[in-house]
């Protein structure tokens, strides 16, 4: 400061103070139209700015109003910037303004997945630099969010000469002149100034009113409603240059620079035409009607929990997939049966198989596609090609699950093509996201996606995907061209969003049957993180809104018909991903059982939903298990769920190979219960 | 004195978007010039996803409003027909004795051009959709119109760009402000008004004033 200081005190203070005075209320002017955070939505701007809202009212003309005769609204944020600011003494003031998509509504609650947002993922398109994936956190932050400048505001002082110059001109000539006349000039100087200054900041105001972020800011500051965007900014004093692509996308306006006696007042801004991307979707999803009536539904808690489906609905929106959103519900709970499965994948290299897993122990009655050509035959439809979304597929799903099939005959998201978000571990989140963005017109970039997904996952070769994701089982009856991808996205988003009710915990055995899936899912594109989100997501979200004991006990009861639908739904699904691998088929056939186990193993995975972290070997473990099925009749009992959970939750605590081979053990037990079960009852 | 001159680009406006567009574009010049103490109010337009500012000073809304009024009546007695909405800023300097009892004279030193073209919102029936057989006219028309409205709404972007582009621009030419309050300068908003001779008159007083034959279109 000190250095700078003194340099500055060369000009005349007056001129200093105007500057200062203009920088603040610069940047006063642009934070005050930016900032989100005075926005009542749960989606704060992370930084600073949180604290902007509560102050803004006092009102009358305060001191600071009169400078440049506009009054304004106090913005703690941009005072607490300045003051910042003005220890650096007059370096360039740069105002990042950054746009969040949020894949997950609420970060701490990993239940709810986050589903990407559309928009997000159009800027996500941009995103590559800015993402900031935290995978570390995946348990435990779902949230995955990709941040875009949209508008770069650059307010900079620059002195015409040096400061070595200033000494010697307020020294030399100027002195020279007389101090007299210096002062007069520098009067005249100082009023010319200061009313350019106003004026310059004054079309400040306007264009910061006209930029198109503004409608953003207007949005996010009106609407009760709930958006899968904010807008957060960055005041820093140096710049980071935009990246080519941001480079090409901004447009430049630049104000005309004020002169001063010993310099210039310097504002531009950078900024994105069209954020008609990420706005255009967005908008509509924003729009309220539509929002209203899927959102209205559910008590607003329920939302905030399953911000899945929220944003779902605002995916639907999007194009044609509006119908999706009240599938979307259905969805989840059908993630929720699956979901089981899907959770446990605690590498993420292997969790993709893991949704292949859960899919294969349902399989067992069913084989998953790849399977399903060998071991089961019955199951009519020939191979499925894991990369084709196999009509087969879908029409064994229908055929055989046409209980399922009010899940699944929900209108099959409009796969929107985007790859599998893979990486994260939002990838429940993402599951849902995708499903969401799926119906979202937009291509999700693969690159974000890509972080976490194998490199094959196709980009818009997702369509499929993104509505099997969605709609595990739906979409992938309905749609026959699911893609591998998409319906190991699928499946986790329906995990995800279905999270297994308390009950459940004791995931263990779920856990083994889902190693087991794993180690023969092929299922490459579910990655790791996206398991453990579904750990998350699946106990905490779910327990809450959902009454555990319900869905688990009915499962058990489910019919075989409907298991068997679940199962191929799941099947078709971890078929995709397994024909990926290739790996999975010998699983698969391991796996195979009669449909009462395979039952028995949906119901297994439902109960211990909550994700298996444990490895690889595990699976193994409960390949081995599973062999054996002698356990069944112990865990009969326990098969309506809870007596399930708690043994199992207590192995789970500790997960060993012997841990998963007891589970397994168990979860075979419970499948024989169910099968029990199910030939007492009478099918659909 | 220096007269500058802003001719801002033509709009192609439906008789119920005058009042919006004139509004934007009127409040929006004079925020610029409202030099004295100002607390800004931020008004979203009711047709176009635009906001725009207004100084907040009830007697320059009014005086707008009623401005507004007197155009649209004159327009709708003159139906298509282009016309020109004039926003002067001036100084008011007294004239040393003159053969005028007028004592005081008026210094242009901006004046800014609005020009409009007013269509006549299309019927139902409109020409391009002849050739379909009765689709629906209701939708074509629905589709027309929300195309319309886009194509305005960017237009009056455009506009209010070139605004801040010439206030930027422009700025030596401004007097010193001659007192605090709000709107600082006088100011007079002209339309083609009662009579259009009248109207043209003072055009051309005005260019004598400020010698600026550009002016008319």
């Amino acid at each position: 400061m000190s250095s700078s200081r003194s340099h500055f005190l060369s000009e005349p203070p007056k001129i200093e103070q105007i500057i200062t005075e203009f920088f603040a209320k610069s940047l006063q002017i642009i934070l005050e139209s930016r900032s989100s955070s005075v926005s009542s939505h749960n989606f704060s701007g992370e930084q600073t700015p949180s604290s902007q809202s509560s102050s803004s009212s006092s009102s009358s003309v305060r001191p600071r109003d009169k400078w440049f005769n506009l009054a304004l609204r106090e913005s703690p944020a941009a005072l607490e910037n300045l003051d910042i600011w003005r220890q650096s003494n007059l370096e360039p003031l740069i105002v990042d303004v950054i746009l969040v998509e949020r894949s997950s509504s609420s970060p701490l609650h990993p239940h709810s997945p986050a589903p990407r947002r559309n928009p997000f993922q159009n800027l996500s398109m941009r995103d590559n630099v800015h993402d900031h994936w935290s995978p570390g956190q995946d348990e435990f932050l779902s949230e995955t969010k990709s941040e875009n400048i949209i508008e770069r505001w650059v307010l900079q002082y620059e002195n015409r000469k040096g400061s070595a110059n200033i000494r010697d001109t307020s020294y030399g000539s100027k002195k020279a002149s007389g101090a007299s006349c210096q002062s007069t000039e520098v009067l005249a100087s100082y009023s010319k100034t200061y009313k350019k200054s106003i004026i310059l900041l004054r079309s400040l105001y306007v264009t910061v009113r006209l930029l198109p972020a503004y409608n953003l800011f207007r949005d996010l500051r009106s609407s009760g409603q709930i958006h899968p965007f904010s807008l957060s900014y960055k005041v820093s004093s140096f710049v980071e240059p935009f990246n080519r692509r941001e480079e090409a996308e901004m447009q430049q306006f630049n104000f005309v620079p004020v002169d001063t006696c010993c310099g210039r007042l310097c504002l531009s801004v950078a900024y994105r035409p069209t954020i008609s991307d990420v706005k255009s979707e967005p908008s509509t999803p924003m729009s309220p009607r539509i929002i209203s009536d899927y959102v209205g539904s559910p008590t607003t808690d329920r939302l905030r929990r399953f911000p899945s489906l929220s944003s779902a609905g605002l995916m639907s929106r999007s194009p044609g997939s509006s119908p999706s959103l009240p599938f979307a519900r259905r969805h989840s709970w059908s993630n929720d049966l699956h979901s089981a499965a899907p959770s446990f994948s605690p590498s993420p290299s292997t969790y993709s198989d893991s949704q292949t897993l859960p899919s294969n122990l349902n399989s067992n009655n069913r084989p998953p596609h790849l399977l399903n050509v060998d071991v089961f035959p019955t199951v009519d439809s020939p191979h499925h090609p894991p990369e084709t979304p196999s009509p087969s597929n879908v029409s064994l799903t229908h055929k055989k699950n046409t209980s399922f099939d009010e899940y699944w005959s929900s209108p099959p998201f409009s796969p929107s093509p985007s790859p599998s978000p893979p990486a994260n571990i939002s990838g429940n989140h993402l599951s849902n996201a995708l499903l969401r963005s799926e119906s979202a017109p937009v291509s999700i970039p693969l690159g974000r996606l890509g972080r976490g997904l194998p490199p094959y996952a196709s980009p818009k070769g997702t369509k499929p995907r993104s509505s099997s994701q969605a709609d595990n089982v739906s979409t992938q009856v309905s749609q026959a061209p699911l893609c591998r991808h998409s319906s190991a996205e699928s499946k986790y988003g329906k995990r995800q969003d279905l999270m297994p009710p308390k009950e459940f915990q004791p995931g263990v055995i779920q856990k083994g049957k889902d190693e087991k899936t794993f180690g023969g899912g092929g299922i490459s594109c579910s990655s790791s993180l996206q398991i453990s989100c579904s750990r998350s997501s699946s106990r905490l979200p779910f327990e809450d809104e959902f009454d555990d004991s319900d869905f688990a006990c009915p499962f058990a009861v489910y019919y075989d018909d409907d298991l068997m639908g679940l199962v191929n739904r799941t099947q078709s699904l971890d078929s995709k991903g397994r024909i990926g691998e290739g790996l999975g088929s010998g699983t698969m056939l391991r796996v195979r059982k009669s449909q009462d186990a395979a039952v028995g193993a949906l119901v297994s995975m439902l109960k211990s939903a909550p994700p298996l972290r444990q490895d690889c070997s595990n699976s193994a473990n409960l390949e081995e298990a599973s062999k054996p099925e002698s356990d069944q009749l112990h865990f009969t009992g326990a098969s309506n769920g809870t007596g399930y959970g708690v043994t199992v939750s207590g192995l789970v605590m500790s997960k060993t190979t012997a841990d998963a081979l007891e589970e397994l053990k168990g979860y075979r037990e419970m499948k024989a219960d169910l099968l029990k079960h199910g030939a007492l009852k009478p099918c659909d | 004195m220096n007269c500058e001159v802003c001719q801002l680009k033509e709009l192609e406006v439906e008789h119920f978007e005058i009042r919006e567009v004139l509004r934007c574009i009127l409040h929006t010049i004079i925020f610029h010039r409202a030099l004295g103490l100002v607390r800004p109010k931020d008004i979203d337009s009711e047709l176009f996803e635009i906001t725009y500012v207004q100084c907040g000073d009830p007697e320059l809304e009014k005086k707008i409003e009623e401005k507004i009024d007197q155009f649209i009546g004159w327009v709708e007695k003159h139906p298509n027909k282009k016309s020109q909405i004039c926003l002067s800023f001036f100084e008011v300097k007294n004239k040393q004795a003159s053969w005028f009892t007028n004592k005081t004279e008026r210094l242009y030193w901006e004046q800014w051009y609005i020009n409009l073209n007013v269509v006549h919102s299309k019927p139902h029936s409109s020409k391009s959709h002849h050739s379909k057989v009765v689709v629906d006219p209701g939708e074509n028309v629905l589709e027309e119109r929300s195309m319309h409205r886009a194509a305005l709404e960017a237009s009056l972007r455009e506009v209010l760009f070139q605004i801040i582009k010439f206030v930027n621009e422009k700025k030596d030419h401004i007097p010193p402000v001659p007192n605090l309050e709000g709107v600082t300068f006088p100011y007079e908003i002209t339309i083609p008004s009662s009579s259009d001779s009248s109207f043209g008159m003072d055009m051309f007083k005005r260019m004598l004033q400020t010698g600026h034959p550009t002016m008319l279109n």
